[in-house]
């Protein structure tokens, strides 16, 4: 009994309290910050060496949803026209909005509707589906509940049931062989629910675009609430992401 | 005919591996597997026409060696004598071989699919059901109830008791051997660090080292010291993250939420060599991306020195409270024989008292100057599979910091050659699960003309088979925490 209090004062207070503004790796990867004005002509180093086609040229952009935050473009880029900030705001809830051009500093998905903000302003269940996620994704959607990024003080957390959920969560590209399996998941979702797709795999395919293995027809015919990018993305971008299209402060 | 013996990321001709009619192979295989070789692969390497050339890998750790052996396979002799009837270490590999090539083992014990739903044109698929009053079937997933990865689960029952599970997979198939084949070499860096996106840094570390092999590359010491120091702290993570989960399975809470907060902190001191809580964009062929300035060292140093000092703290309430070890000991064994014979590896083979570890005995990188103890322990149950993580974890702090103080300083990026044609390489790491396999051969264009790879989840789903046997099925979550396998790393 006293050795367990005492791992409890070792614990401290691990909590991060502020989720908008905690302070991450300096190398950390998030929204992109791009110089057009800096671009030789006809130069297209970073789109050439990006390994799924996120990066395009004239105009410079990037496709955060395509986007795996490798360093390659930033590396390759001598004239330091692209730049990852440490800004992990990037949640968004239109697929357009996840590209990025030069004048971007600022990303945040518009707040939901009355609706979503009455059904599931104050409590938000959601159901994990991994459709070929690689591990990534799914450990940083379990690190939310854990005792530093603690979601569940929010009233949002996953449940073991579909039939407990709100919507559900996916990650990866949505493999052939989960495809049925992520319909019948969703299906058993009672209304309201939501859809939230999280990570590159899931936005858009990611790395596994050109697979013939994976199958998205269950994306074309549902609409997305809500775009968390990544690979795999940071807790805090979840938290925030959920949290700002709620409408809600933290 | 002797087979061609290779060491672990030597190149070779492949022209130099002996090509030998069935009847030759097989016996040729037969006499490896009796002198306790290990089987690492058995894939084709390339169909022409009709036909196909199945090339065998076999590990002999003793010495450190790689032994390769191949044959070919037409249309009209697609079959050969299985191996796995007495050797059941190869009884997957060969479910594999058929899946992907149609080429029978005739007399297996066990011929099912590895990634699809049917095997050798059969038709659908179906367990291995038992009958009898009062037996039943649980069937669970492929969605679980937690955060994870998708599988699917059969259990025979009797009362509490179960006889037998089968353990179906496939639904994390991406494809990614095939895209690698056609990739740019920035695509196959990624694709191999999402292979299993919580074994990035030894899945890279394999394709980094199998390129550096082929191309003549060498890379600095400062490189090789860094490489090993993140493959030891993904290690450290992982682990921690599976005693979490043991913790939370056996409703030690103190214990989860310890573990938890701590592992945090490990994968924060990752992000601060590269970025990425999990290691990606850190190593590439040639080098790394990114070279620590002093102060990241430092920062680094200090992060780790809270957890070294608290994890030992916590190992020691948890493997000392009798309510913990009254709920792991006895739970789940695998004999060592039933390890051996399935060809376990990593942790999970080394808590049933097995030496098997890449780091020591196929010496890569950094290991081969600084070696890390082989820890064995003997009870092969789930207090062994959790205990040798805690011991592990510290024996791999003891090797990080050893390392921080003397970190030798020079660039940290060469320049690859090109890569050789016709030629091929194994490359073997030991990822925290165990035993990661990439075998790579080119073309004579020096593009890829295979790429065939083995997460150790593919040698160690058996076993956790195995450990549910006269089990209770209440069990099978902690039983599955304790082998902690990759559903993508054997999905591929």
């Amino acid at each position: 009994m006293i050795e367990s209090i005492q791992l409890r004062v070792l614990q401290g207070d691990p909590v991060v309290h502020d989720v908008h503004h905690a302070k991450l790796s300096p190398l950390f990867r998030g929204l992109p910050e791009l110089h057009q004005e800096k671009c030789p002509d006809g130069c297209s180093k970073c789109a050439d060496v990006c390994p799924t086609g996120a990066v395009q040229v004239s105009p410079l952009r990037i496709d955060i949803g395509l986007c795996v935050f490798c360093p390659e473009c930033e590396k390759v880029c001598t004239e330091k026209a692209i730049h990852f900030t440490d800004d992990y705001h990037i949640t968004c809830n239109k697929r357009d909005q996840l590209i990025i051009t030069g004048k971007q500093t600022e990303l945040r998905p518009e707040i939901a509707s009355e609706k979503i903000k009455k059904y599931f302003g104050r409590s938000l269940k959601l159901r994990q589906i991994s459709a070929g996620g690689c591990n990534g994704c799914e450990l940083e959607l379990n690190a939310t509940s854990n005792v530093n990024f603690d979601m569940g003080r929010f009233g949002i957390e996953f449940v073991a049931s579909p039939r407990h959920a709100d919507g559900v969560v996916i990650t990866g590209p949505i493999t052939k062989t989960m495809a049925e399996a992520t319909d019948l998941c969703y299906e058993a979702v009672p209304e309201p629910k939501i859809i939230i797709l999280t990570g590159a795999c899931a936005i858009s395919g990611g790395i596994f675009k050109d697979s013939a293995e994976i199958d998205r027809n269950f994306l074309e015919s549902h609409k997305i609430d809500l775009y968390i990018p990544g690979c795999p993305p940071h807790p805090l971008t979840f938290i925030t992401g959920i949290l700002d299209w709620l409408g809600r402060k933290a | 005919m002797t087979p061609l013996a290779v060491q672990n990321h030597q190149p070779f001709s492949t022209g130099d591996i002996p090509i030998l009619p069935v009847k030759e192979f097989e016996e040729s295989l037969r006499g490896e597997l009796l002198t306790q070789a290990r089987m690492i692969g058995l894939f084709g390497l390339e169909s022409k026409g009709q036909e196909t050339t199945v090339i065998a890998v076999l590990a002999r750790p003793l010495k450190s060696a790689i032994d390769l052996i191949g044959t070919k396979f037409s249309s009209a002799k697609n079959s050969y004598k299985t191996f796995a009837d007495i050797f059941p270490q190869t009884h997957y590999f060969e479910c594999e071989l058929a899946e992907n090539h149609q080429i029978i083992p005739e007399g297996h014990p066990w011929l099912r699919p590895v990634r699809k739903q049917t095997i050798c044109g059969q038709e659908l698929y179906s367990p291995y059901r038992m009958e009898g009053e009062e037996v039943h079937e649980v069937a669970v997933g492929p969605i679980h109830a937690g955060v994870i990865e998708p599988g699917h689960f059969r259990f025979q029952c009797h009362g509490e008791l179960v006889y037998h599970l089968e353990i179906i997979l496939g639904y994390q198939h991406r494809g990614i051997e095939k895209l690698l084949l056609k990739a740019s070499p920035y695509q196959q860096n990624i694709l191999c660090e999402s292979i299993a996106g919580d074994t990035v840094i030894g899945h890279s570390m394999a394709y980094a080292l199998a390129v550096e092999a082929l191309s003549n590359t060498s890379v600095s010491l400062r490189t090789q010291v860094l490489r090993a120091i993140s493959e030891e702290l993904e290690r450290i993570a992982m682990h921690i993250s599976g005693l979490v989960g043991i913790a939370n399975d056996i409703g030690y809470a103190i214990g989860s939420a310890s573990y938890g907060r701590l592992r945090t902190l490990v994968i924060n001191s990752t992000a601060l060599l590269c970025g990425s809580r999990y290691g990606r964009g850190f190593i590439v062929p040639g080098g790394l991306q990114f070279d620590p300035t002093e102060q990241l060292i430092n920062a680094m140093k200090e992060n780790l020195q809270v957890v070294y000092d608290d994890v030992r703290a916590i190992n020691e309430v948890m493997f000392g409270s009798s309510s913990v070890l009254g709920r792991l000991d006895h739970t789940g064994t695998v004999e060592k024989e039933w390890a051996q014979s399935v060809g376990m590896v990593g942790p999970a083979a080394r808590a049933c008292g097995l030496d098997t570890d890449t780091r020591s005995q196929f010496p890569y990188g950094a290991y081969k100057y600084t070696h890390l103890p082989l820890i064995t322990l003997s009870s092969c149950d789930v207090f062994a599979r959790a205990r040798i993580r805690a011991l592990e974890i510290e024996e791999s702090f003891r090797f990080i910091f050893d390392q921080l103080e003397n970190l030798p300083s020079s660039s940290i990026r060469n320049q690859l050659d090109s890569i050789l044609s016709d030629s091929g390489v194994v490359s073997l790491t030991e990822g925290w699960r165990g035993e990661i396999a990439h075998c790579a051969f080119t073309d004579s264009n020096g593009a890829w003309k295979r790429y065939k790879i083995k997460d150790p989840s593919f040698n160690n789903w058996y076993g956790l088979g195995l450990a549910l046997r006269s089990e209770a099925i209440s069990d099978f979550p902690l039983c599955n925490k304790s082998f902690d396998l990759s559903y993508s790393g054997h999905d591929l």
